[in-house]
């Protein structure tokens, strides 16, 4: 498929017209000169610009301007986190798998380490899945906003990541037990057997030496049984580490977009976020005006009491016609937020509001302290 | 493949080499190209967290200095005043800008000035000026479609825009396919031959380095044909499921709105219908009903045995087994729910508008002679009171089509018994559409009746009989590729544009039907396509017609013809 790089080009008219817009040369990099020296200094600034028509440049070496990348939001730093905590997941599954498999081999001994390492891997990893998806919850954002949308859409796609860690977890876990319970049959099957033969034998040879046989047999049985109840409490844990990742499971699904259906199409995406975005913000507003009128009302009704002990103090006949006039002004500064629908509207009244909370406050302080 | 998986490769592109948190900024025109190729988890996979339009993004305020903001626009001039204003007030870190076009050098020097930030990295064209609704099969989605049915005097600014749109997507997706094609265009049609004199020049004058590629023995072919050649196929109810899905509800982008049929559940307001990611359509879009309607049932046969195999749930192995087949059980259950819906309403719709009747009457129309039968039948349906106006206009119109010239007096009289029924039917449309689309306008052997060879094709079609008399139409486009499948493609019909001259049969060709195409043409194309004759052929058009559509254009064209003769 054919492209064409315009990049080039863009630059160097870039470049030209930056100079005719600012002719002495404010840019620090040139020396002293003319525009010709800045323009030849400004494309040597770009040697390793390649002209093949098909390129693509890395774009984060060059950021000059005048606008610096800011730092990201605190929330960036969360998604971080659930993404590295992803990233060293995926080598500690490769290693569970191995441990799996060496633990359903045959072996000489107990294989006692081997269980314990798989059970502190397994821990490790639905530890590591439970506090990733706790972190996870924390990135839905309250409120409406652009912003509220990209951390949902992290959020999501650190969702599906988790998901599908879990899937996987559990499909290993499934099978290894699975394959743990075949074996279980497996040695008892085959010892049982081996008593019943050798109880028959010896019953059969020798009747005189029941004690010492039955000995034997004995310790046979109770390491078989205590075998078997070793094998039953892993297969115990299992299942209790099996239905906790079914309790993430569900609990990520819900986050996760289904392939294939209407949610999953950028444009319907987009025709909903212009829509709640817009909902959003008058919610708020109305909200806000709300709570003014209802402070208002509150303060006339606080302040009647008091306005009969202002008069001894010189503060509070000054205030408390103050107060009024603020709440009114707030309720105001409400509705012209409403109706121009700017953002700085409602940020103004909520501090507006802190404000008039704080100094009732201190008016009742005041009025501890004086009266 | 071809189409859909090249705009995926120009999206990929994008995206690959842009690390970090990116936002992606459409205009309305490319939200519609990349969501039938894109979906929103693989964009979330490459790390695309938010979507905007550019006019929207304008409005808010935060600065996110984190996200780098890859651009995907088609080079309008709104969209170079957009980009103006908001590269002088950047909010993102990173501005890569790629278009969907050609741009024009004054569009580069306004974008060079505004960038006084120099949070530009790059500007690029990326040619994916299309929508590929199917593998074989594009669109333009042009909204003043009706404008190729007037003369050039008219609206000559508005017409010349409809042109620049068309050379635009053709020349894309040239480009995308890295070809360059020999241009032939339909003789009889105006605006057929000034696009594709425009086309050439573009391709062979003005870009001529761009488009110069690696040339193969025989050139692909590019044939510019007008959709008058062929109104019956827009005309006709259709029976085979994406074409009646489109004709009886509507598709849109691959997307169906069913909020103002009836009563859905809420999931099921809005459905996806996309070859690629539903194995179920993609084995069934061509089927007709009947055959449709088996496979759903023996699809909803087995959900309902896994579903049962669901409720049973004993042993903690069995919970383990649900919960991890669960995300398959869910999609299963969307993509079942979502069929039935659609072809429950298909068949309530059938069954109110009397559609078999009357489909079996349109295609007797179409295909078979008898003009005194037809002219029965036509009565008999019009003074049949379940049968709805369209349906009326529909018969009346492919009556006309058909007997213009034999039977005047007949069709008088049809026409009063239609206006004179339909009180919204608005007089003249019918002749209107026969000034445009006559007879005497048409170069292609519709009927199959001009020459000898296609009179004797068809009675042997007559006389062996049909597998269905709903699905027996073959749209005229069939004739066409048979013909070039043969090379016998005639240069008095279709000339050539240029000197350039073809020899042999090409081997890939791209059919352009200006004023749109129909399902029933991409089916054919496709069913072409599979027979694997050795061409291939990609079909596109300015919109995607169902018989409202088309009527719906007509009504514009004839509005806008009269009024400009009113001013006259």
């Amino acid at each position: 498929m054919a492209t064409r790089n315009r990049t080039i080009l863009f630059r160097k008219y870039r470049d030209a017209l930056k100079s005719v817009r600012a002719p002495t040369g404010s840019s620090p990099s040139s020396s002293s000169g003319g525009p010709v020296i800045e323009l030849a200094t400004s494309s040597l600034l770009h040697p390793n610009r390649s002209y093949a028509p098909l390129s693509t440049e890395d774009p984060g070496s060059s950021s000059r301007g005048a606008l610096t990348v800011g730092l990201p939001p605190a929330w960036v730093d969360v998604s971080e986190e659930i993404a590295a905590n992803v990233q060293r997941l995926r080598p500690k599954m490769v290693e569970l798998a191995k441990a799996h498999a060496k633990a359903l081999m045959p072996s000489f001994g107990d294989g006692k380490e081997d269980q314990h390492r798989i059970e502190a891997l397994t821990q490790e990893i639905t530890s590591l899945l439970k506090k990733s998806e706790k972190r996870l919850q924390k990135l839905s954002a309250g409120g409406p906003s652009e912003d509220s949308n990209l951390r949902k859409n992290v959020q999501r796609s650190l969702a599906t990541d988790l998901q599908n860690l879990s899937i996987e977890l559990r499909k290993k876990q499934s099978t290894y037990l699975k394959r743990l319970r075949l074996q279980k049959e497996g040695p008892d099957g085959v010892d049982l057997e081996m008593n019943l033969k050798g109880n028959t034998s010896r019953m059969e040879d020798e009747d005189l030496d029941d004690l010492g046989f039955s000995e034997h047999q004995m310790a046979k049985l109770k390491k078989s049984e205590a075998f078997t109840a070793e094998r039953e409490r892993e297969i115990q844990q299992v299942v209790e580490s099996v239905n906790e990742l079914a309790q993430i499971m569900k609990d990520l699904s819900v986050l996760v977009i289904d392939q294939g259906t209407i949610v999953d199409r950028i444009d319907y995406n987009i025709q909903n976020v212009a829509t709640t975005v817009e909902e959003g913000l008058k919610q708020l507003q109305k909200v806000l005006s709300l709570l003014f009128s209802l402070l208002s009302c509150f303060f006339f009704f606080s302040l009647f009491p008091f306005l009969k002990f202002c008069f001894k103090l010189i503060v509070h006949p000054l205030l408390s016609s103050f107060f009024p006039c603020l709440c009114y002004a707030g309720m105001y500064w409400t509705q012209q937020a409403e109706k121009t629908q700017k953002h700085g509207g409602t940020v103004m009244c909520a501090s507006v509001l802190v404000i008039m909370c704080s100094i009732m406050l201190v008016l009742l302080i005041l009025k501890e302290i004086f009266l | 493949m071809v189409l859909i998986s090249a705009v995926r490769d120009y999206v990929n592109r994008m995206l690959q080499d842009i690390s970090g948190m990116k936002v992606l900024i459409l205009d309305s025109q490319t939200v519609s190209i990349v969501s039938v190729v894109y979906s929103q988890s693989e964009l979330l996979q490459k790390e695309v967290f938010l979507v905007e339009l550019v006019d929207s993004i304008s409005k808010s305020k935060e600065p996110m200095s984190h996200l780098k903001a890859v651009y995907f626009l088609r080079p309008t001039s709104e969209n170079i005043q957009h980009m103006r204003r908001q590269l002088a007030s950047p909010r993102f870190g990173e501005y890569h800008l790629f278009f969907s076009n050609l741009l024009k050098d004054t569009q580069l020097h306004i974008l060079a000035d505004s960038d006084e930030h120099e949070v530009v990295q790059q500007v690029q064209e990326f040619y994916a000026d299309f929508v590929a609704n199917d593998p074989y099969h594009f669109s333009l989605n042009i909204p003043s479609n009706y404008m190729y049915m007037l003369p050039a005097v008219v609206d000559p600014s508005n017409l010349q825009h409809f042109c620049d749109r068309v050379v635009d997507g053709i020349a894309a997706i040239f480009l995308a396919l890295k070809r360059r094609p020999v241009v032939r265009y339909q003789r009889t049609s105006d605006i057929a031959k000034r696009i594709a004199q425009e086309t050439s020049k573009l391709m062979y004058q003005q870009e001529s380095g761009l488009f110069d590629f690696r040339r193969t023995e025989v050139s692909p072919l590019l044939l510019v044909i007008d959709r008058r050649d062929d109104p019956v196929t827009p005309l006709l109810n259709q029976w085979t499921y994406q074409a009646m899905v489109h004709e009886l509800i509507g598709i849109q982008d691959n997307k169906v709105d069913l909020r103002n049929i009836g009563k859905t559940s809420k999931d099921q307001q809005e459905v996806v219908l996309s070859s690629e990611q539903d194995a179920f359509f993609k084995a069934n879009m061509y089927e007709n009903f009947g055959d449709i309607g088996m496979n759903i049932k023996r699809m909803v046969d087995e959900f309902q045995q896994v579903a049962k195999s669901n409720q049973s749930i004993q042993t903690i192995e069995d919970m383990a087994k649900f919960v991890d087949n669960y995300p398959e059980y869910r999609k299963m259950h969307g993509n079942v729910s979502k069929h039935v819906s659609l072809v429950t309403e298909m068949s309530k719709t059938v069954e109110e508008r009397k559609l078999m009747l009357v489909s079996q009457t349109e295609q007797e129309l179409a295909c078979n002679g008898g003009q005194g039968a037809a002219f029965e039948a036509v009565t008999n349906l019009l003074n049949n009171e379940s049968v709805s106006d369209i349906d009326r206009l529909r018969l009346v119109m492919l009556y006309a089509l058909r007997y213009e010239k034999e039977s005047p007096v007949q069709l008088m009289q049809l026409f009063n018994k239609l206006a004179s029924q339909s009180p919204k039917y608005k007089p003249g449309l019918v002749q209107f559409m026969l000034k445009q689309a006559g007879v005497d306008k048409r170069t292609g052997d519709l009927y199959g009746n001009r020459d000898l060879l296609n009179i004797a094709l068809n009675m042997a079609r007559g006389l062996k009989g049909v597998e269905n008399v709903y699905t027996q139409h073959q749209p005229l486009l069939f004739q066409t590729m048979e013909s070039i499948t043969k090379g016998r493609l005639r240069d008095v019909d279709y000339p050539y544009v240029g000197n350039h001259f073809q020899q042999g049969r090409p081997q890939e060709v791209v059919i352009f039907i200006v004023g749109g195409t129909t399902y029933e043409e991409s089916r054919s194309v496709a069913l072409q396509n599979a027979i694997n004759s050795g061409i291939r052929f990609i079909l596109g058009g300015s919109v995607v017609l169902n018989s409202k559509r088309f009527l719906k254009d007509l009504e514009d064209a004839q509005r806008t013809a009269r009024s400009s003769t009113n001013l006259v």
